[in-house]
C-alpha cells in the first residue's frame, strides 16, 4: 500500500514538472533544459516572499508563485526570444547556460544550505494515514492535488480558450500562424510563463515536503525522461510516462538498490528511445524536423 | 587551419592534391616553427602553478577536439561528454587497482573502453536526431557515473580510488615538466589525427551528414557507418583524456565527473566555434582558465574573505553569462571574432564584407 | 478607382546577390481582383512574399521601391504587423494547422483590428456550407480541397482588405478550382475586398480576375485587361497552350515587339 501511494506522490511530481516541459516543446520546439534551476529558484523565492510576509503564508506562496510566472516570461523576453529562428540546438544550449547561471545565483544569494521552506511558513508537513495501512504527507497530498487541478486546467485551456488554440497552432506551424495574425512573441512568452508556473508549483510543494537545495535540479532533470517516454508534445503522454518513470523508480528502489534511484528513469528513457523514440503519444514526423 | 579556406590573396591550388596539404607557405612553416619553439620553451620559463594550468588545458584540449569532430563536424549533438572522461579515468583506475596494470596497457585499454562505450553511444543516433540524441547520450552519462560510484562503494574506495604515478624503467612521471611535454605530445597527435581525419573522405561524409542525412545517403555515403565512427573515434580521444587525466591527478572519483562537466565541454566548442579545430583549441583554454581569472577577480574584491565559499557559485554564474552572451552575440565563437579581426588586417585600408557573410 | 496596394519600382535581392525581382510596379484597386502570372522563377512567390513580410526568412531584402498599402510603405515589415493591417496570405503549401479541427483552425485566426469575429465566422461558413458539416474534422484528415477551402476562410475570418492567394489552383482537380475561383469572386462581391491571385493556371487566374500582370525574369512583361491579356498571343501561346504554331523567326521578333509594347 505505501508503495502505491509512494508511486502516485512521485508520478505527481514528476508530472507536473514534465509538462512545464512540454508546454514549451510544444509550442515553440524547444527542450528547456533549465527547468530544474528554475524550479529551484521558485522554491528559494518562497523563502524570501516567506519572510516578508510571515503572517500570512498564503499570500506568500501566491506572491512566490507569481514571481515565477513572471521570472519565466521575463527568461522569454530578454533571452529566448533573441533565439527564435537561430538553430533549435542553440536555444536548448542557451537554456542549458541559463540553468547554470542561475544554480549559481541562487547560492551567491540564497547560500548553499539546506533550507526548509516549511518552516519559514510556519507549516509542519502533517502525516495523514490513509486506507488503514499507508501514510501520505500533506505536502504529498497537495501534490497529487495540485498536479490533478493543472492538468486538467491545462486541458481546459488548450482545448477549448482561444489562446490554448492559438498556441497549439503556434506549436504546429509557426509561420502559417504568423500569417493568421498571431503574434508568435506573446504566444512564446505565455508558454514560457505557463511553463515556468507549473514548474515553480512543483518546486514548491517539493521543496515544503522534502526541505530545499541544489538537488532539487536533479529532479527536474529526472523528470525530464518522463516527459520524453509519453512523447515531448502530448500532455497525457507525460501524465503517463511520469506514472511509468514513477513506479520503475519506486520498485527498483524498492526491490533492488536505493541508488538505482538516480539512473532509472534513464534507463527507462533509453529503452524508450530505442523502441519508440517519439514516445508513447508524440508525433512521428517530429524526429526529423529537429 | 582545416576549413581550407583561401589563404592570404587569392587561391592558388592547381590540383587536388594540394587541397589535402597541411602546410601550404613559407610564413605557415615560419609561424609553426616559431610556435613549437615557444611551447618547447614554456615549461623553462614558467612557474609550476602555471605549468598546472598549461597541463589542464593540454587535457581539456584533447576533449574538446574530439568533441568537436562529433558535435561541429559530424554534427551529432553530445551531451554525455563527462560520462566519456569518467570511463576512460576508470578503466585506468580499475586496471590499476585490480591487476596493477601499467600505463602501457591502461592507456590503451581505455581508448579501447572508449571506443566501445562510444559504440553503444553511438547507436542511438541512427534512430535519433539533434535533441533526441542529446537526451540519450545525457541518460548515458548517468548510467556510467553510476557504475563508477557503484564501483567506488562496493569496492570500498568511497572517497575515490588513488593511482601511483606512472613509471617507465627508473623514471616516475611527478614531474610537471615532464607531464607538460606529454600531455602536450598527446595534444598534439589528437589534432594531427584530426586534422588527417578532416582533410580525407572521412571528414567529408561526416560534413555531408551534418548537412542533410539523407542527401549524404542517396550520395552514397555509408550514414550509419561513419556517423557509429565518429562516436568511436570522438569516445576514445576523450577516454585517452580521461585515463590521462587520473594519472595527472593520481586520483579518480564520480564526484569529478558531474553533469557540469560535460556543459563545460559543450561550453569549449561553443565559445571556441562551431566546425573549428582551432575552435575547440581556445575554446579548451578559455573554459580552464576562466574559472581562475574568477577566483583572481573575486580575490580583488573588497572583503574577500568571506566570498572564499562561494567560488564555485561565481564560477557557475559567469560560466552562465559568459556563454548566454557568446550564444546570443557571437554564434561564431572566438574564432569568428578571430577571423574578423585577420580578415578586417588583410584587407586593410577597404573595408569589404565577404558575400553572404554576417547576415542582417 | 484609388490603388490600395501599390508596388512601385520593387526590388528584391536574396542572400545579398542574387536578385529576384528588378523594378515591378502594379497595382490593385479596391475591390478588384488581380491576377499575377508567370512559369516558376518569374519572381510571383518572391512578389506575394515582399508584400505581406516573409523575406527575411529567407534572408531576402526589398533593397529598392516600395510597397504601398493604403499609403503606408509596408516594405521590410514583420509579418504579424503587416497581418494586423489587413492583408492575409494563404499559403501555397502547409495551408491548414493539420491536428487542429475545422472549427479549431477558424478559431486561431486573430480578426484585424476593430472586427467582428462574430460575423465574420458565419461568413466563412457561408461561403463554404461544406465546412460547417465537418466542423469537428481534424484539419488533416481533408482532402486537398477542403483543406483550401478551410484556408480561405481562415483567412476570411482575419477580416482582410486584401487577401493573397498563392497558387489556387495547385495540387487541386479543375472542377475544384473552378468552384473555388467562384467563391473568390463571390467573396470579393460580399465582402468588397481586394484579391490578389498568383497562379500558374492563367485560364483560371483571367477567367475571375479583372486585370493581369505577366512576371518573367522578375520584371512586368505584360500587363493589362484581363480579357485582353486572355487574348493576346503571346499568353495563348505560352500560358494558354493554344495554337502552338508560332516557331518562325517572324513570331519571335513579334514576341519581342508585343514584349516591349506591353512592358
Amino acid at each position: 500500500m505505501q508503495l502505491a501511494i509512494n508511486i502516485a506522490v512521485l508520478a505527481a511530481i514528476y508530472a507536473l514538472i514534465a509538462c512545464g516541459y512540454v508546454l514549451i516543446y510544444r509550442v515553440s520546439r524547444v527542450l528547456n533544459l533549465a527547468h530544474g534551476e528554475l524550479m529551484m529558484l521558485s522554491a528559494y523565492l518562497l523563502l524570501t516572499t516567506a519572510s516578508l510576509f510571515s503572517k500570512n503564508p498564503l499570500i506568500a506562496l501566491t506572491a512566490a508563485v507569481f514571481l515565477s510566472l513572471c521570472v519565466g516570461v521575463l527568461v522569454y523576453l530578454f533571452l529566448m526570444r533573441r533565439m527564435t529562428g537561430e538553430m533549435v540546438l542553440a536555444a536548448v544550449l542557451t537554456t542549458v547556460a541559463l540553468g547554470v547561471l542561475l544554480r549559481g545565483l541562487v547560492v551567491l544569494i540564497w547560500s548553499a544550505q539546506q533550507q526548509n521552506p516549511a518552516q519559514a511558513l510556519g507549516w509542519a508537513n502533517y502525516s495523514i494515514p490513509v486506507f488503514g495501512a499507508g501514510r501520505i504527507s500533506a505536502a504529498g497530498a497537495a501534490l497529487i492535488a495540485v498536479t490533478t487541478l493543472i492538468y486538467a486546467g491545462l486541458f481546459l485551456f488548450l482545448r477549448f480558450s482561444r489562446y490554448g488554440i492559438r498556441m497549439r497552432a503556434a506549436g504546429q506551424n509557426p509561420l502559417l500562424a504568423a500569417q493568421r495574425g498571431i503574434s508568435l512573441h506573446v504566444i512564446y512568452a505565455l508558454a514560457w510563463g505557463l511553463s515556468t508556473f507549473t514548474g515553480a508549483m512543483a518546486g514548491i510543494l517539493i521543496s515544503l515536503d522534502s526541505g530545499l537545495d541544489s538537488t532539487m535540479v536533479l529532479i527536474g532533470l529526472k523528470a525530464f525522461p518522463a516527459a520524453l517516454v509519453g512523447g515531448l508534445d502530448s500532455l497525457v503522454g507525460a501524465l503517463l510516462g511520469a506514472l511509468i518513470i514513477a513506479a520503475a523508480e519506486v520498485l527498483m528502489i524498492y526491490y533492488v538498490d536505493a541508488l538505482l534511484s538516480d539512473v532509472v528513469p534513464f534507463l527507462v528513457l533509453i529503452l524508450m528511445l530505442i523502441v519508440r523514440p517519439w514516445g508513447l503519444f508524440g508525433t512521428r514526423e517530429e524526429l526529423d524536423r529537429v | 587551419m582545416s576549413s581550407r579556406e583561401p589563404r592570404a590573396s587569392g587561391y592558388f591550388r592547381s590540383s587536388y592534391d594540394q587541397g589535402l596539404r597541411l602546410i601550404e607557405t613559407r610564413t605557415q612553416w615560419t609561424s609553426l616553427i616559431a610556435f613549437l619553439l615557444a611551447l618547447g620553451a614554456f615549461p623553462f620559463l614558467a612557474t609550476s602553478f602555471q605549468l598546472d594550468l598549461a597541463c589542464q588545458v593540454f587535457l581539456a584540449v584533447i576533449g574538446s577536439i574530439a568533441l568537436m569532430l562529433l558535435t561541429g563536424y559530424a554534427g551529432q549533438v553530445s551531451l554525455g561528454h563527462a560520462g566519456l572522461i569518467a570511463a576512460g579515468a576508470f578503466t585506468a583506475g580499475i586496471l590499476f587497482k585490480e591487476f596493477g596494470a601499467k600505463f602501457w596497457i591502461t592507456i590503451p585499454a581505455a581508448a579501447a573502453m572508449g571506443a566501445l562505450i562510444g559504440l553503444i553511444f553511438g547507436l542511438p543516433s541512427l534512430r535519433l536526431r539533434g535533441l533526441y540524441l542529446a537526451v540519450s547520450t545525457l541518460a548515458l552519462h548517468f548510467i556510467v557515473i553510476y557504475l563508477g560510484g557503484e564501483y567506488e562503494t562496493k569496492r570500498g574506495f568511497s572517497t575515490g580510488i588513488v593511482i601511483d604515478a606512472p613509471r617507465i624503467g627508473d623514471l616516475v612521471l611527478r614531474d610537471r615538466k615532464i607531464w607538460y611535454f606529454v600531455l602536450l605530445a598527446f595534444a598534439a597527435v589528437t589534432l594531427l589525427i584530426s586534422l588527417n581525419l578532416l582533410r580525407s573522405r572521412t571528414g567529408r561524409a561526416w560534413a555531408a551528414i551534418r548537412s542533410h542525412e539523407t542527401i549524404a545517403e542517396a550520395l552514397g555515403i555509408g550514414v550509419a557507418g561513419h556517423k557509429l565512427l565518429a562516436f568511436v573515434i570522438s569516445s576514445s580521444m576523450t577516454a585517452v583524456a580521461g585515463a590521462l587525466f587520473s594519472y595527472y591527478r593520481g586520483f579518480v572519483s564520480v564526484e569529478a565527473f558531474s553533469l557540469f562537466l560535460s556543459i563545460q565541454y559543450v561550453a569549449m566548442i561553443i565559445i571556441g566555434g562551431m566546425g573549428s579545430l582551432l575552435g575547440a583549441i581556445l575554446g579548451a583554454i578559455f573554459v580552464t582558465l576562466l574559472p581562475y581569472v574568477i577566483e583572481y577577480a573575486v580575490g580583488l574584491l573588497p572583503n574577500a574573505r568571506s566570498y572564499a565559499g562561494m567560488l564555485a557559485a561565481f564560477n557557475y554564474s559567469a560560466f552562465g553569462i559568459v556563454m548566454i552572451l557568446f550564444l546570443v552575440f557571437e554564434p561564431q565563437g572566438l574564432v569568428g571574432i578571430w577571423r574578423r579581426v585577420q580578415n578586417y588586417f588583410l584587407l586593410w585600408p577597404f573595408k569589404q564584407k565577404p558575400l553572404g557573410g554576417g547576415r542582417r | 478607382m484609388s490603388a490600395l496596394l501599390r508596388i512601385e519600382k520593387l526590388e528584391v535581392v536574396y542572400a545579398r546577390a542574387i536578385t529576384a525581382i528588378q523594378g515591378i510596379t502594379l497595382e490593385a484597386g479596391k475591390g478588384e481582383i488581380v491576377a499575377v502570372l508567370g512559369t516558376n522563377g518569374a519572381g510571383k512567390s518572391t512578389t506575394l512574399r515582399a508584400v505581406s513580410g516573409f523575406l527575411g526568412l529567407d534572408d531576402a531584402r526589398v533593397t529598392e521601391g516600395s510597397i504601398l498599402f493604403k499609403g503606408d510603405n509596408l516594405a521590410n515589415r514583420p509579418p504579424y504587423l503587416i497581418t494586423k493591417l489587413g492583408i492575409v496570405l494563404v499559403p501555397e503549401r502547409d495551408k491548414v494547422f493539420p491536428n487542429l479541427s475545422v472549427v479549431e483552425n477558424l478559431a486561431a485566426s486573430v480578426p484585424a483590428r476593430g472586427a467582428d469575429r462574430k460575423r465574420l465566422e458565419e461568413m466563412a461558413f457561408t461561403f463554404f456550407p461544406k465546412l460547417s458539416e465537418l466542423r469537428g474534422r481534424t484539419a488533416g484528415l481533408l482532402s486537398g480541397g477542403e483543406r483550401q477551402m478551410l484556408a480561405l476562410a481562415s483567412a476570411i475570418v482575419c477580416g482582410p482588405e486584401l487577401l493573397l492567394v498563392d497558387e489556387l489552383s495547385l495540387g487541386l482537380a479543375p472542377v475544384v478550382v473552378e468552384d473555388l475561383a467562384q467563391r473568390l469572386v463571390e467573396i470579393r462581391g460580399k465582402l468588397g475586398i481586394t484579391i490578389l491571385l498568383v497562379e500558374q493556371n492563367a485560364a483560371v487566374a483571367l477567367s475571375i480576375a479583372d486585370r493581369g500582370y505577366v512576371l518573367e525574369n522578375g520584371r512586368v512583361v505584360l500587363d493589362g485587361d484581363a480579357a485582353r491579356l486572355k487574348n493576346h498571343p503571346d499568353i495563348q501561346e505560352f500560358y494558354l497552350g493554344g495554337a502552338g504554331e508560332r516557331r518562325s523567326y517572324r513570331d519571335v521578333k513579334q514576341y519581342r515587339r508585343s514584349r516591349r509594347w506591353y512592358g
